[in-house]
This record gives C-alpha cells, structure tokens and sequence, in this order.
C-alpha cells in the first residue's frame, strides 16, 4: 500500500490542476503549478494523439523542464534532456541516433521517423547528460523513480518544506534537475536568477526571499564575495557537483551559522549516493559500512564504487559500462580514507604526474583554501622538460587581507606543508576564475 | 635578455630557493653543475627554474625535445635570444 501511494506521489510530481501555488518565480514573472499541470497535460495528449515515443527537451526554462517531464511520464514515453550549451550539431547527431521524433527548445521542431530505430516499449526513461565539454556528453539513463529516490516528499525534512530554491545549476544538468524537482516535491518554489552572476543570484535570493540554495563549492566561494550574509536568511546551503574543502564549509558556516549545512556526493551516473551534515570534509567512514539508507559503498583499488537505487541504468550508447562484474558502479574518483573520514581525491584521469608522483589538484585546491588569504584556486597540470609536468595553479585573493601576500610567501606556505611535488611550482594571481556552464571551475 | 643577464636571473631564483629552504647558496659561476651536489636543489627546484625562465623570457628552448645542460652558464645560454 505504501509503495503504491508513493509511486503515484512520483508521477504525480504534485503538480496538479486545482493546485495555484506558484512554482516558477523568474522577476515579475511568476507561474503556477496548475499552469504547468495543464502544459504537461497537452504535451501528453500531443503524444498519444502523434504517437510520439521519444521527446527531447533542450531549455533552461524549469516551466518547460517540468511540464515536459510530466508530460512524458504521463504519457509513458522516453525523454531525453540537452543541455543548451551544446552545439546543434551535437544535438542533431544525439537526436538523430535516437530517433528523437520531437525536440522542445525555444520552438518545438518534429523530426521525421526513421523507421528502422526500434521504439519498442517506451516506460518512461529519462536520460541526462555529461556536460561534454571534451567532446560528445555522455547520456545517462534514468527513471523518473531513480532520480526522485533521493528525493520522495516521504523523505521530506522539514527544513525543505515550503522552502525557495534559488536555482544556480545549469536547469538540464544531473544536479539542476535535482534541484527542481525537489523544490517541486517538497512543495517549495523555484527562484531562477535574471543574470546567472554572483550578483544576479544574489538580487534573486534576496527579492524573493530564498531560504535553500545548493550550488558549487565554486559558487559558494564567490558568492560570499558579493553577499552580505545577514540580509540572508537561509535555511538549507547545500554544495555538490564538486568535492569541497573544509576552508569553504568553515566560511559558510560563519556566514550563515542558522543554516543547515550539507554536503552532497552525486554524478550524473551514480545519482545522489550521499549527503554529509556535519560541516566535516570527507565523509564519515561508517558509509562504507552500509550505513547510507538503501546505498551501498565500497573502495576498490582506490576508486569509490556504489551500488544505489538512484544510480543510472546504463549509459544509452556507449558499450564500455561503468560497471564492475559484480554489478558496482565505478565512480572512478580517487577514494582515501585517513582515520575516521573517506575523502575524494578526484578523477583518476584528473591526476598530475609530477617525476613520477601523482598529484590530485582536488588536493593542492583544498590545501590553498584553507589559507585566509585565498579565496578561490585552481590547479593544473603544466609541461615541464625536467619532470614532465609540475603543478601550476591560478589564486584569487582575498582583498579585505592586507598587506597581500606575495606569490613567494604562498609557495614557502606550500613548501613548508606540502610534499616537494605538490608545490605548485608556477603562481598566478588573478582577478577571477572562469566557471563553466555547469558551476564548476573551468 | 642576454646570456649575462639571464644568468643573473638564475642567481636570484637560486638565492630564493635557498632562502625558503634556510640555506645559503655558494657563489654560482657559469660553470657551476647545477645538479651537482653543491647546490641545495633537487629536480623539482630545477624544474620550477626552467619554468620561471620561460615565463621571465617567454622563450621555450625545450619545445621542440630536451635539450642537454649541466651548468647555470649553458641554461642561460639556451633561454638567451
């Protein structure tokens, strides 16, 4: 009976007709629940009537998002969802291999049928996408179910209830979608910023009094530049989509001491695997005992591998599967566990290899952070004749400390508290660091 | 830059080397092994030297391969224009 009451509650998405509470707030602009109930109700009734089985959806807008993933679960057909930022080229390409027959974007474009792409049984799927920025994305496939399991209202705090999202995610992304739809299950409202700058999400927050807002360990570090905290009043601050260091969690946790502060571990093909309260780094080694509800952990030759109801199926084209023979989804992140916490290193395709030693730039980020005077930092690889790469890494200071440090007396810090190949050999200080679309560091 | 003053470069980054290592750094001349053992660096230092001279010179002697050298004198030589 409890199953059956909370899979309706899933494709129910509580968006429903008689409902007129607002769900997507953008300026002036405000829409309702019951508004989107009815989009959703005649994109499905386009469907069955066209008998269209594969929709792909391409917009930043969460009314569009919304509506046509209902529309599509209750149509029962399969979805895919793109990314704006990627080239029509790829979008075609993707379209075409998958026998998309309609694509909503800014216009809705029927594509015509290739009959010879099986559309056998479509249940519903919905598949999301890698941000692809070295190439073709990788596509995801979920359900509705898998990725609302992390999510079901039954599950609900109270802390999420009633609760203003500001959206900060890129709305197409594994992260953006969570994010809506929870605010949407959890009977909360949408805030999608005017200008997706630090500013622009700030003016947002405040004109409409935000009380949750999840973004990037990047966002959140500068979005403390421009806010000014106590004209916040947040109840939820969540940071994923990047692994984060104590220095910001320390920040945060000053800036809003009411606030909950959680950390999430999730990628586009694990789903959300876990979330972290304790303002801590790392996560406490108990998951790995099977202490994460319905999840499973484990580290195998340093990589951290998961089993959970909210991980993809599949990917849709690929035939090299993530997966190991006993059916563990490998994360390929670098997993260490020192004392009573496991940390992620980063991708193991990530790693620096310095004259033979591997360095992670997760770490020399996470080092820098944690020095008063840095407020953002990146590190990478740079070629070098001698030992084949050193580490180079950009930093954004805090201007508030004065007199500025030098880039000397930030390598002798690294030199005094880092092994000699972790030191990033080559220090620019520079006024900002490019985000990419999908919030993380660029 | 010239040869002299590129080797004059190479001395103050030395010096800065030492420095952080709260050693002092014998008298360098042209034709000082760098790797030699008198010297308080490693491969890593001469790493991030070469680095800092391709930065200081934007000239890249090692683009097109390694190239051999043993003394301050012939590194200045191979980032000298």
């Amino acid at each position: 009976m409890k199953k059956d009451s909370s899979m309706s509650e899933i494709t129910d998405m509580k968006i429903t007709a008689d409902d007129h509470n607002p769900l997507v707030l953008r300026g002036e602009c405000v829409v309702t629940r019951s508004e989107i109930y009815h989009q959703a109700m005649e994109q499905a009734d386009r469907y069955t009537r066209e008998h269209i089985s594969r929709v792909m959806v391409c917009s930043d807008d969460p009314v569009k998002l919304l509506s046509t993933i209902k529309g599509c679960v209750t149509a029962g057909i399969d979805l895919w969802v793109a990314h704006t930022s990627l080239s029509s080229s790829v979008r075609t390409e993707i379209a075409t291999h998958h026998g998309i027959e309609l694509m909503i974007g800014d216009e809705e474009k029927r594509i015509e049928s290739d009959q010879t792409i099986d559309r056998a049984n479509p249940v519903g799927r919905i598949h999301t996408m890698t941000s692809g920025t070295s190439g073709k994305p990788k596509i995801a496939e979920h359900s509705l179910s898998s990725l609302l399991s992390r999510i079901m209202p039954t599950k609900m705090t109270r802390s999420h209830h009633g609760g203003m999202w500001l959206l900060t995610y890129q709305a197409t992304g594994f992260a953006g979608l969570q994010v809506i739809l929870t605010a949407t299950l959890s009977g909360g409202q949408i805030v999608v910023p005017e200008q997706r700058t630090p500013i622009g999400f700030y003016k947002a927050a405040t004109a409409h009094s935000v009380t949750q807002i999840s973004g990037t360990p990047t966002f959140w570090r500068a979005f403390l530049m421009v806010v000014e905290p106590e004209t916040l009043k947040l109840r939820q601050v969540t940071l994923g989509g990047e692994v984060v260091d104590q220095g910001t969690l320390d920040r945060l946790r000053e800036a809003f001491p009411s606030a909950r502060i959680t950390h999430i571990y999730a990628s586009t093909e694990a789903g959300v695997v876990f979330t972290v309260h304790d303002g801590q780094e790392g996560f406490p080694i108990s998951f790995l005992q099977e202490d994460v509800p319905g999840v499973k952990l484990r580290v195998r030759d340093g990589r951290l591998q998961v089993k959970s109801p909210s991980a993809m199926r599949a990917y849709a084209t690929i035939k090299r599967q993530p997966f190991t023979e006993d059916g563990w989804l490998d994360t390929q992140d670098r997993c260490e566990v020192r004392g009573e916490r496991g940390f992620i290193l980063g991708r193991e395709d990530a790693v620096i290899n310095v004259a033979g030693s591997k360095v992670y730039p997760l770490e020399i980020e996470r080092f820098l952070l944690q020095l008063p005077s840095i407020r953002e930092a990146r590190a990478y690889g740079v070629p070098n004749p001698i030992a084949g790469m050193i580490v180079g890494a950009d930093v954004v200071l805090d201007p508030q400390i004065v007199p500025a440090p030098t880039k000397r007396d930030i390598i002798t810090t690294c030199q005094q508290n880092l092994a000699s190949y972790q030191v990033p050999r080559l220090l620019t200080v520079v006024d900002s660091i490019d985000i990419q679309a999908s919030g993380k560091k660029g | 830059m010239s040869e002299n003053e590129i080797f004059l470069e190479i001395q103050k980054i030395l010096n800065e080397i030492a420095e952080t290592k709260g050693v002092a750094l014998p008298t360098l001349e042209a034709d000082s092994d760098l790797l030699g053992g008198q010297f308080p660096i490693d491969s890593l230092d001469l790493a991030s030297l070469v680095t800092d001279l391709e930065q200081l010179t934007k000239n890249d002697p090692f683009r097109a391969g390694f190239v051999n050298f043993r003394t301050a004198g012939e590194l200045a030589r191979l980032y000298a224009k």
